[in-house]
């Protein structure tokens, strides 16, 4: 009788102690948020980062998400050298960016593109006078199955292969192969983006085209790397800094063009290699103070190493 | 016996304590739906986007956006159904062998041996299917992909079966002894008592066990999201189960990251919530009131 007693008291007590860590929960939770974490948290887009704690100074930066995972990383390894200054990283795409530097919501504007002459006039006209940085250059490499004979492609056939007017290899020169396999990345991977805009819509000239509703969506470059290895009829696309000898890469013929180019850091570097473009990062004014500090950290060894871990290709030394 | 006080108090606290937590999870429940209803109620405020939920194209980032839902629905329905169709036979057997056939000490290991099943991580499920059984089934059947409908539901099989085992492995306990031995007496088998006596009676019990499965197939993500392709296709007949597909609930895992705050695409995303939220709400409905009945059948 007495030890079913305590065995029951006991369970009351664990309940309680958990109740009350439960309900303790909000206090310790609001306590924390001072604290610098590791957990990668994005403060929501459109309250444009966290409100600024105490003295420390933070720097929000939004916009392409091409840029993003990049900006993770780099935000991550300046707060272990900064703990003093606070970076908000979040997406929503170029413009989202740039309209957020204008409406001084961000202190840099991530951007897959220049910025465009009508969004300088807006800048102007609210007072912020935009600075172009180039932080990286983004190629993505267009892979197949080792088996395909296939050596090159242009940027309209895979157009066409990704809005689906092609279905089939023979159409593209490959023999016996069958349906293409057509592999796409999960809409919110920024290399669906950037692919999207370069091949689908031909840099931007076929604005209406888009992807064909039924591709093979993957949600890492990984499994668009083993799939396509493994897949016959497969053809896929991933940053150029991930393609590994599993699988065979197709030099590409640009838009208009006759001569394949290779793809590789020089091609891109050089311009030549057609689904490849720039990254910036757009501050209002030549950064100073801590700005500065990231930006030059950004442009420096140890952020462009950041940018090859991530799959883009740095800035020529 | 002492005081009685104390008990009395200290039973008072631990009630206190259970029946808060029992009304903790109808308040969830509620909560849950009303966070659903909120994120994707507005969806139906866009014209466009509601016409399109009907469609066949989802193309949440085209202009304009799509958000056909037919072939998410589809998606799912076909690799539940494959699941279904591979793990209740699967389960229903193994809970006959446990609960009739089983000798005691086999039995003892088996129980536990499937309830470790049921710990087995979504993820490892996912990755055996995408390392091994994805490539190997493409090389060996010749098919296009090794990311197909066929190979979520077999997965989702494994992971259903414990609870089939466990729900029908109760509801033939439930079946009364008197039952059993009156068949037996009367010159049946061992066989014939099982098939024409204890699973008619425990038959409520059995499609209980089917449909908490089938509650189970449904809402499984991260196995889906991994083996499935998400290709967002109308599966056509038989052949769409060696095709990939897209699931409901692989759209909602592979979208809402990067998915901007109070979007339309947001907004429909939420509305699949809502949508796989109510089927499994009915489906375990359903459940609840026929096993309620296997409880008077048995009486």
């Amino acid at each position: 009788m007495k030890q079913g007693r305590i065995l029951t008291l006991a369970i009351g007590l664990a309940m309680l102690t958990a109740l009350m860590v439960l309900s303790g929960c909000p206090g310790q939770k609001a306590a924390d948020t001072t604290a610098p974490t590791d957990m990668a948290v994005k403060p929501p887009a459109e309250a444009g980062g966290p409100p600024a704690t105490g003295a420390k100074e933070t720097i929000r930066q939004i916009g392409s998400t091409t840029v993003l995972p990049l900006a993770e990383k780099w935000r991550e390894a300046f707060n272990k050298l900064h703990p003093e200054v606070d970076i908000a990283v979040s997406g929503g795409g170029s413009g989202t960016g740039i309209k957020g530097l204008i409406s001084k919501s961000c202190e840099i504007a991530n951007s897959s593109r220049e910025i465009k002459d009508k969004e300088i006039e807006e800048a102007k006209a609210a007072g912020v006078s935009p600075v172009e940085h180039l932080v990286a250059y983004d190629g993505i490499a267009v892979i197949v199955n080792k088996e395909n004979p296939l050596t090159k492609i242009s940027v309209e056939q895979l157009s066409d292969i990704y809005t689906g007017k092609t279905t089939k290899w023979d159409a593209v020169g490959a023999k016996g192969l069958g349906d293409i396999q057509v592999i796409n990345r999960e809409s919110s991977s920024g290399t669906y983006d950037s692919f999207k805009e370069m091949v689908v819509q031909l840099h931007g000239k076929e604005k209406d085209r888009d992807f064909m509703a039924g591709t093979l969506n993957q949600t890492s470059t990984e499994s668009v790397l083993s799939l396509v290895s493994e897949t016959k009829g497969a053809i896929g696309y991933v940053g150029l800094g991930y393609v590994d000898d599993r699988v065979k890469v197709l030099d590409v013929i640009p838009i208009g063009g006759k001569e394949p180019v290779k793809a590789s850091a020089e091609t891109v570097l050089s311009g030549k290699y057609p689904i490849s473009r720039k990254l910036y990062c757009y501050t209002n004014g030549e950064p100073t103070g801590n700005l500065k500090t990231y930006m030059d950290w950004i442009k420096g060894p140890e952020g462009q190493a950041i940018v090859s871990e991530v799959g883009y290709i740095p800035l020529a030394k | 016996m002492r005081s009685t006080k104390p008990r009395r108090w200290g039973e008072r606290l631990i009630e206190g304590a259970i029946k808060s937590t029992g009304i903790a999870t109808i308040v969830f429940v509620l909560l849950i739906f009303v966070f659903l209803l909120k994120d994707s109620l507005p969806l139906f405020g866009h014209a466009k986007q509601t016409a399109s939920l009907l469609g066949t194209r989802w193309l949440p980032t085209s202009e304009p956006e799509q958000f056909g839902l037919i072939p998410l629905l589809l998606g799912s329905l076909y690799v539940t159904l494959g699941a279904m169709v591979i793990s209740v036979p699967l389960g229903v057997a193994c809970a006959i062998f446990i609960a009739e056939l089983a000798p005691q000490w086999l039995r003892e290991l088996l129980k536990p041996l499937v309830e470790l099943l049921a710990a087995v991580p979504s993820v490892v499920f996912g990755a055996l299917g995408v390392l091994l059984l994805g490539p190997w089934f493409a090389k060996t059947l010749h098919l296009p992909v090794g990311q197909f409908a066929a190979l979520g539901s077999l997965l989702l099989a494994f992971m259903a079966i414990p609870t089939i085992v466990s729900v029908s492995e109760d509801a033939l306990h439930a079946v009364p002894r008197a039952l059993r031995a009156g068949s037996l007496a009367l010159g049946a088998t061992h066989w014939q008592s099982i098939t024409r006596v204890v699973l008619p009676t425990a038959r409520s019990g059995l499609i209980a066990a089917g449909l908490l499965g089938l509650g189970r197939a449904i809402g499984e993500t991260m196995t889906v999201l991994m083996v499935t392709g998400n290709a967002a296709v109308i599966p056509q007949g038989l052949k769409g189960f060696i095709l990939p597909v897209r699931t409901m609930t692989a759209t909602i895992a592979a979208e809402m990251g990067e998915t901007a705050h109070n979007s339309t695409h947001y907004f429909a995303l939420f509305f699949i919530g809502l949508l796989l939220f109510l089927i499994t709400l009915v489906v375990n409905v359903v459940a609840e009131v026929v096993v309620h009945r296997m409880g008077r059948e048995a009486k």
